[in-house]
């Protein structure tokens, strides 16, 4: 993984043109899906480094590749450092994030993450308003909720939670993927255990296809985003999907569906 | 602290484990546990997770490898109040106040104090530190 | 880049990791996740003399990344006390980055944040020009050397 790695050595123009390609033009999608699936071995590679802490491998390669799409849109080349020593700290920051986030992300519901995203916004407000600290019976009233939802919604988040009561009064741990957590992906996703089988499958799809993808499942967009993102219809970004999914369920073999 | 105090009406929670590092970080779980439940301002949940992890530390580098470290909880409205114990290693083990952790115990409970029970028959040395953490209305 | 992650003894106290990088040219960028308190300062010691150490040899700065850091004791404090203490020694400032409460209020209720240059996230903390240590930066009455003390 050094910059004059002869695997990714054709990437850095590449960089540079998607850098100065403005968000309506045409050639951003192309360039987007050969960087990110330039990249994805460096991606891959930090997830192994992460690989010892009892998170399953695929889950954590599905984090970095989070972190390698945010680094390949957020590098800027003109200030005159070089990707990986941007991309790196950003997509193990990703990875670290998904680590520190854990004890409650995959136990708690959509609702819960969305409660505690309203309770950190509302925090930072009344701090300024109050000069202190706010309490929960504060938050509770500028969100107009019960006090019992906020103390849920802090528990969720990092102010007061110490991961290790969590883990003493649970049995079941990491029983639930990635997947799952994309509460709202595709009924057929259901179906196939992606992390094992789209791995294998990814390298083979066309640049195009691979990001729409990657954006989608890995990304968590939706296929609207994906949509504006890539510049093609929803229509077509739901086509492309579809496609996709068939192929993979097609190559797998029914031992490893997994439901 | 007297009977009394600890029975004017308000929450009483204990917790017990052996005398390690390595369970302090339980004990500070409910002890941030309990101050959001008392409506403890963020930043004094905070304070009072790290004391608690203090008081616990320091009480468990005095402790006999045998002890139980016991700390207890008396929520009152407005007011935490926490007492840990543990064995003394030796009957004349004194706790050191003139340290970096001791400073800033001091600096994040409101009051702060080391209790030293010398052995009766039967019964060993303890070593305790008492704390009191208020819900965070007095600005700093 | 090693992963310093060791099995837990006990089986029940919480992992602390470090992972040393080099970012970029004169950067060294030392990750740290998890609890820091009396059990696992020793693994925070031992990471960020690793980094000093490595930054006195090249002449680099150091950023220390604590956004995975979900609790910080007075013991871990003190490591990076130290070590700012050392830097400033060099010549330099420890960067750290700081994003959530866990982090951020025993630094400032101890008034040791005055020892560092604080960011929200690594990239503003490996993109920052260089501040120069000034007499206005000087420990905060409250942390006076040489006996680590903090207290208002």
């Amino acid at each position: 993984m050094t910059r004059a790695d002869p695997e990714y050595g054709h990437l850095i123009p590449l960089l540079e043109e998607y850098a100065s390609t403005g968000t309506g033009d045409p050639r951003r999608e192309r360039l987007r899906a050969e960087l990110v699936t330039g990249f994805l071995p460096v991606a891959q590679h930090i997830a192994r480094r992460f690989s010892n802490r009892g998170e399953p491998l695929d889950d954590l390669v599905q984090v970095a590749t989070v972190g390698l799409i945010n680094a390949v849109d957020r590098f800027s080349p003109e200030r005159g450092s070089d990707f990986f020593s941007f991309a790196v700290p950003t997509i193990s920051g990703e990875v670290r994030r998904h680590f520190r986030d854990l004890g409650w992300s995959i136990r708690v519901p959509r609702r819960l993450k969305d409660l505690h995203v309203s309770i950190n916004g509302v925090v930072s407000e009344l701090s300024q308003s109050l000069g202190r600290a706010p309490k929960p019976t504060e938050i509770a009233e500028r969100l107009g909720l019960p006090v019992s939802e906020v103390l849920e919604g802090l528990e969720a988040s990092e102010a007061y939670r110490s991961s290790s009561l969590d883990e003493l009064l649970s049995s079941e741990q990491g029983s639930a993927t990635v997947g799952e957590l994309v509460g709202e992906a595709d009924a057929e996703l259901d179906r196939v255990d992606f992390r094992q089988a789209l791995r294998p499958v990814l390298s083979e799809l066309a640049p195009r296809e691979r990001t729409i993808v990657l954006l989608r499942f890995f990304g968590n967009m939706t296929q609207t985003q994906i949509a504006q993102e890539v510049g093609i219809s929803q229509m077509h970004v739901s086509r492309l999907l579809t496609q996709t999914l068939d192929r993979l369920r097609n190559r797998l073999d029914p031992e490893t569906r997994v439901s | 602290m007297s009977d009394a105090e600890s029975l004017d009406g308000m929450s009483t929670v204990e917790v017990r484990t052996s005398a390690t590092a390595a369970l302090i970080p339980t004990i500070r779980a409910v002890a941030s546990d309990l101050a959001a439940r008392a409506d403890f301002d963020l930043d004094a949940i905070s304070d009072l997770r790290m004391a608690v992890d203090e008081a616990c530390a320091t009480l468990v580098d005095a402790a006999d490898p045998t002890s139980v470290l016991q700390c207890r909880f008396l929520v009152r409205p407005e007011r935490i109040r926490v007492h840990a114990e543990v064995e003394s290693a030796k009957p004349d083990t004194v706790l050191s106040t003139d340290t970096f952790g001791w400073r800033v115990l001091q600096t994040l409970a409101d009051d702060v104090e080391v209790l030293h029970k010398a052995a009766t028959d039967g019964r060993r040395a303890t070593v305790a530190i008492r704390l009191d953490k208020s819900a965070g209305d007095v600005p700093r | 880049m090693p992963d310093a992650a060791a099995p837990d003894p006990f089986g029940v106290g919480l992992p602390l990791d470090t992972a040393m990088s080099r970012p970029r040219p004169g950067t060294i960028l030392l990750e740290v996740d998890g609890e820091i308190d009396t059990a696992t300062a020793p693994r925070l010691q031992a990471g960020l003399d690793e980094a000093l150490d490595a930054a006195d040899a090249e002449g680099s700065r150091v950023v220390v990344d604590l956004t995975g850091v979900t609790f910080l004791a007075s013991s871990g404090l003190a490591v990076l006390i130290g070590g700012a203490r050392r830097l400033t020694a060099l010549g330099g400032r420890l960067r750290l980055v700081a994003a959530s409460r866990s982090v951020t209020r025993p630094l400032q209720v101890t008034g040791a944040d005055a020892l560092f240059d604080t960011f929200d996230d690594v990239a503003s903390a490996l993109s920052a020009e260089a501040s120069r240590p000034s007499p206005a930066t000087a420990p905060p009455p409250g942390v006076a050397p040489p006996t680590r003390g903090v207290g208002r």
